[in-house]
């Protein structure tokens, strides 16, 4: 029969796959990424961000992608090169592991999911490629992170200064005054595309868009969200009296944490001691 | 201190005196100088509901402050329209004056306000009320820092030219701009809708005229010595 | 309908081999356990209901096919991730709870074709010696409707009915998992009929052709043998599965009825069992992680029923005989370059035919997949079964052994988070040693002689969708 053509077929079949794969290389885009010890190049994720971003954020990163028109919140527009979550002050560019751990972590209730089964790798080299969208990233460089005391023992004198600081700061004007997201100056609150957007309800339990730990917490208010409503603290909350703060704000989640059980705890014989959240004189 | 600064700092009070601001008190060369109108009809300013900031509320409680994006003042006056030179320019000395903003009743004053790149800008909390400043900047870096009572000025500034929203978050209707220049030969219209650029060295200028809401217009002009020459900028209104 | 490749025992020189008894109960349990449905002649019926790509999730989540897909249907890191977890993306939002009542968790996928078919050495009643048979045309294949996603949150659902070209109805798949028991990714439970744990699936294959859409490794059984299972089948039981947080460790057992997948308790009432283990590696920067896994299944079937008027009673098996497959598997990228090879090792109870000794057999297969761009890929696999221990030591050493090659393209003209298209091409060909090619080409009658080498060609171009 007619086995060598055959076998003469399977060969170069092979062949073409191997030939293939040794050709594959773009030309380089001189933007890299560094996160760790790792490297990564913008110019190996052009396919990747094809692949797994550009269905939102726009092939151009203009957060113009054909799903986003559907999806609530938008998409970050990487042109603007303004990031929520930073370990880097208000106005500053974040740094590359912050981009890394935002892709890794994805942003809990938006259509950005976590994208850790993805190699280091490829998260480093879209990393790189983010920011190829902005000049801002050729003309700055990232911000230096803020830098954060370690957590202190955790006491009902923390969490009630911690109380204070929350009304002192009037957090509860957007965050309510007992954390559900309903305060005076929620239903107004928009974006920096003057688009809708809802302060975070504590008392949905969900986990915070940042990270999950007392740090992320820690961040989030002496950084600011930036592009959103939620402003820097740094200014005013010394570094310090964060983390009473940051105890205080986890006894408003639903959740069974140290500060929870120990702040109900003390509540049950001392509610009366605290003065109320709110508007001076309101009597809430 | 520096008139400008004088200006700036008392410009609300002055009230129907046009705001003129240049880098000295009777510099040489000429002068380029006009007023600001509008034909049709201009949007009504609405007044403003403080309800949600009782402590602003009660300092308006007399007279309730309107919308400031179409201020208008008599003869057909148009009110905070930058005028200056965006093209001709001979090269100006970076500004290193402070410019003052404020929070006061719950308003941005100025509401419109002018520095160089890299000028210090000093923002004050003047109220019984936290304030977030959010300058939604686009070139430069947008930034939002809380500023609670009693806090201490926020000090900043701009490193490129760019025309930049600010905004308070907490309080949706403040609502004001930092316009950021290289040239120092501008100037901010009052009520009566008058401008004055001086001490232009002699050269052709292009005038702009820029309103928040009707946009901009130029004019291109040539000045020689010491003359003063007359140019008027007219936006047409639209009630929406 | 599934890839159905079950053989029955029909070839004369085997039968004489086979005590009366057994040969009895092996038919009789054999035709039970297959419905009784005909064996698969024609052209169009294999390459269908081999693939779960599931526009409803891309909806659902508005993430694009590639996102989940190296390209679809096959799974990517994140896409196995993805199912891992419950069909859930993890971002509190996973509940139906969370979706427009508009939106409806169904997808369907179907194949409109041209494909030619050539089988070499195939008995007819004019050419008893044996020629070569062909078909070529436009065709269709089956339609599969995909309906899986959240009951709530952390209750997973799948249901996929199936309508074959002919009209002929089946359910390949129905079940509800249990997710993150103990809010623990290493936990969950999933019970009904469901696809095997193959981390090579053969559900989510890229091959569609007669002679290429399935592993000889999922459905090889000896001539003559009476068994009936296929890794490539989906099993009614239930399976406690668990994976690391990225789903780069993962594990699964299975404990699943003795049916190869036919509902109504058909066989006995032993059990089968399963097990799963894989570990991903993330060196480098290729497309996806490295992954290794092992495998094994340790299968019943029953030799013995109970009858009446001859006939056998369903679920009155007896004598259950074992048989077992192990394996090893991977997943590697060398840049866009994916390499997909497979060693397993099987071996059948004796008394489940066809001889006096427990058959024995060895598969290897390497498939390998260039990934030029998310919407361009170009693939190649290569097959071979090579029998170890004839269960009839009369018949000569290389009966049964297989070659399979394959080659093929697809091309998805655009990319969007709704919907799926490919243009699809390929070729494939089998080389079975006196037996006929398991895509049943042909006259699917085995040849006169066990040296004869059967050659089976398949030419496949398709648009395959998916909405």
């Amino acid at each position: 029969m007619r086995s060598h053509t055959r076998w003469l077929a399977v060969v170069s079949g092979w062949g073409v796959l191997l030939c293939a794969a040794g050709g594959g290389a773009a030309p380089a885009r001189a933007q890299e990424s560094h996160i760790g010890g790792m490297t990564g190049h913008a110019a190996a994720a052009k396919p990747l961000y094809e692949r797994y971003c550009a269905g939102c954020h726009g092939d151009e990163g203009d957060a113009r992608g054909e799903n986003a028109q559907w999806i609530d919140p938008k998409p970050r527009d990487f042109t603007m090169a303004v990031f929520k979550c930073r370990s880097t002050p208000t106005g500053t560019l974040p740094t590359d592991a912050d981009l890394f751990d935002a892709v890794t972590r994805g942003f809990v209730t938006t259509n950005m999911p976590p994208w850790v089964a993805l190699t280091p790798g490829n998260r480093a080299d879209l990393v790189a490629y983010i920011k190829t969208f902005s000049p801002k990233w050729k003309t700055g460089h990232a911000g230096t992170p803020i830098t954060i005391p370690p957590e202190p023992a955790l006491s009902i004198e923390s969490m009630r200064h911690g109380r204070d600081l929350f009304q002192k700061m009037e957090c509860w004007k957007c965050h309510g005054t007992s954390g559900h997201g309903d305060g005076p100056s929620a239903a107004t609150l928009t974006d920096n595309k003057d688009l809708p957007i809802h302060p975070y309800d504590f008392s949905s339990g969900s986990r915070f868009m940042c990270g999950v730990t007392n740090r992320d917490l820690y961040k989030i208010f002496m950084t600011g969200l930036d592009g959103t409503p939620m402003p820097s603290f740094a200014d005013d909350i010394k570094p310090a009296d964060g983390w009473d703060l940051v105890h205080f704000l986890r006894t408003l989640q639903p959740l069974d944490t140290p500060e929870a059980r120990m702040w109900k705890a003390w509540l049950a014989t001392h509610a009366q001691e605290l003065k109320p959240i709110g508007p001076p004189g309101t009597g809430q | 201190m520096r008139v400008r600064d004088l200006m700036l700092v008392g410009g609300v009070g002055l009230g129907g005196t046009a705001m003129m601001i240049g880098r000295a008190a009777t510099p040489p060369g000429a002068t380029i100088s006009g007023k600001v109108t509008f034909t049709g009809t201009p949007p009504k300013m609405k007044p403003i509901d403080m309800a949600k900031e009782p402590f602003c509320a009660r300092l308006h409680a007399a007279a309730p402050v309107l919308t400031e994006n179409v201020t208008t003042g008599p003869g057909d006056a148009l009110r905070w329209v930058l005028v200056y030179v965006s093209a001709g320019d001979q090269g100006s000395a970076p500004a290193t004056e402070t410019v003052r903003l404020d929070q006061k009743g719950c308003q941005y004053i100025p509401h419109v306000l002018v520095v160089q790149p890299n000028q210090p800008l000093d923002i004050y909390n003047d109220d019984s009320t936290s304030h977030n400043i959010h300058p939604l900047a686009k070139v430069n870096a947008e930034w939002n820092k809380s500023q609670p009572i009693g806090a201490p000025p926020i000090h900043a500034k701009w490193e490129s030219p760019e025309f930049i929203p600010v905004k308070c978050n907490v309080h949706p209707w403040m609502h004001g701009w930092h316009l950021v220049l290289t040239t120092s030969h501008y100037a901010v219209t009052g009520e009566d809708g008058a401008f004055r650029l001086q001490g232009l060295p002699p050269g052709k200028y292009t005038i702009t005229a820029w309103q928040e809401q009707f946009g901009t217009q130029s004019q291109d002009v040539t000045v020689t010595g010491s003359e003063t020459k007359s140019v008027s900028f007219v936006f047409k209104a639209t009630p929406y | 309908m599934r890839v159905r490749i079950t053989r029955r025992g029909g070839t004369a020189q085997m039968s004489w081999l086979l005590s009366a008894a057994v040969t009895s109960g092996c038919l009789a349990a054999a035709l039970a356990l297959s419905g009784g449905r005909s064996k698969a002649y024609t052209a169009y019926s294999l390459a269908v209901h081999k693939a779960s790509a599931i526009p409803a999730f891309a909806r659902k989540y508005g993430l694009r096919c590639s996102a989940c897909h190296t390209v679809w249907p096959e799974l990517n890191a994140f896409g196995q991730r993805f199912k891992d977890n419950g069909y859930q993306l993890g971002n509190e939002r996973d509940s139906p709870m969370w979706q427009s009542p508009a939106y409806w968790p169904i997808a369907m996928r179907t194949t409109p074709q041209w494909h030619l078919e050539s089988t070499t050495h195939q008995i007819t009643d004019a050419a008893p010696a044996g020629k070569t048979l062909s078909q070529t045309g436009f065709d269709l294949s089956g339609v599969d409707f995909l309906l899986l996603g959240t009951l709530h949150k952390n209750i997973t659902f799948g249901l996929v009915p199936t309508l074959d070209a002919d009209g002929t109805t089946g359910l390949e798949a129905a079940f509800v998992r249990f997710d993150n028991l103990g809010q623990s990714p290493w936990a969950n439970l999933k019970v009904g009929k469901f696809e095997l744990d193959n981390l090579l699936s053969e559900k989510r294959f890229t091959w569609l052709s007669n002679n290429g859409g399935f592993l000889y490794a999922y459905h090889y059984l000896p001539s003559g043998s009476a068994n009936n299972f296929g890794f490539g089948d989906n099993q009614i039981g239930a399976e406690f599965s668990g994976h690391s947080f990225n789903s780069y460790t993962r594990y699964s057992v299975a404990l699943l009825t003795t049916d190869d997948g036919e509902p109504g308790l058909p066989g006995g009432k032993s059990m089968d069992a399963m097990f799963t283990l894989s570990q991903a590696f993330a060196p480098g920067g290729g497309l996806g992680p490295q992954r290794v896994g092992v495998f094994g299944y340790l299968g019943h079937r029953p030799t013995t029923f109970e009858t009446v008027v001859g006939a056998p009673i369903p679920g009155t098996g007896a004598g259950n005989k074992s048989f077992y497959r192990i394996g090893a598997t991977a997943q590697l990228w060398l840049g866009n370059l994916e390499l997909l090879p497979l060693v397993s090792h099987a071996q059948d109870d004796a008394a489940l035919g066809p001889g006096p000794e427990k058959p024995t057999w060895n598969n290897a297969l390497l498939e390998a997949h260039y990934v030029a761009t998310p919407r361009f890929m170009v693939q190649g696999r290569y097959e071979l079964t090579r029998m170890s221990t004839q269960g009839d030591p009369a018949t000569p050493q290389t009966l049964g052994d297989a070659d399979a090659f394959a080659l093929g393209f697809r091309y998805y003209p655009f990319m969007i988070s709704r919907d799926g298209m490919a243009l699809h091409g390929e070729f494939a060909m089998t080389r079975t040693t006196g037996t006929a090619p398991l895509s049943g080409d042909g006259s699917g009658v085995d040849p006169a002689d066990p040296a004869t080498k059967v050659w089976s060609r398949s030419l496949l171009l398709a648009f395959d969708f998916a909405f």
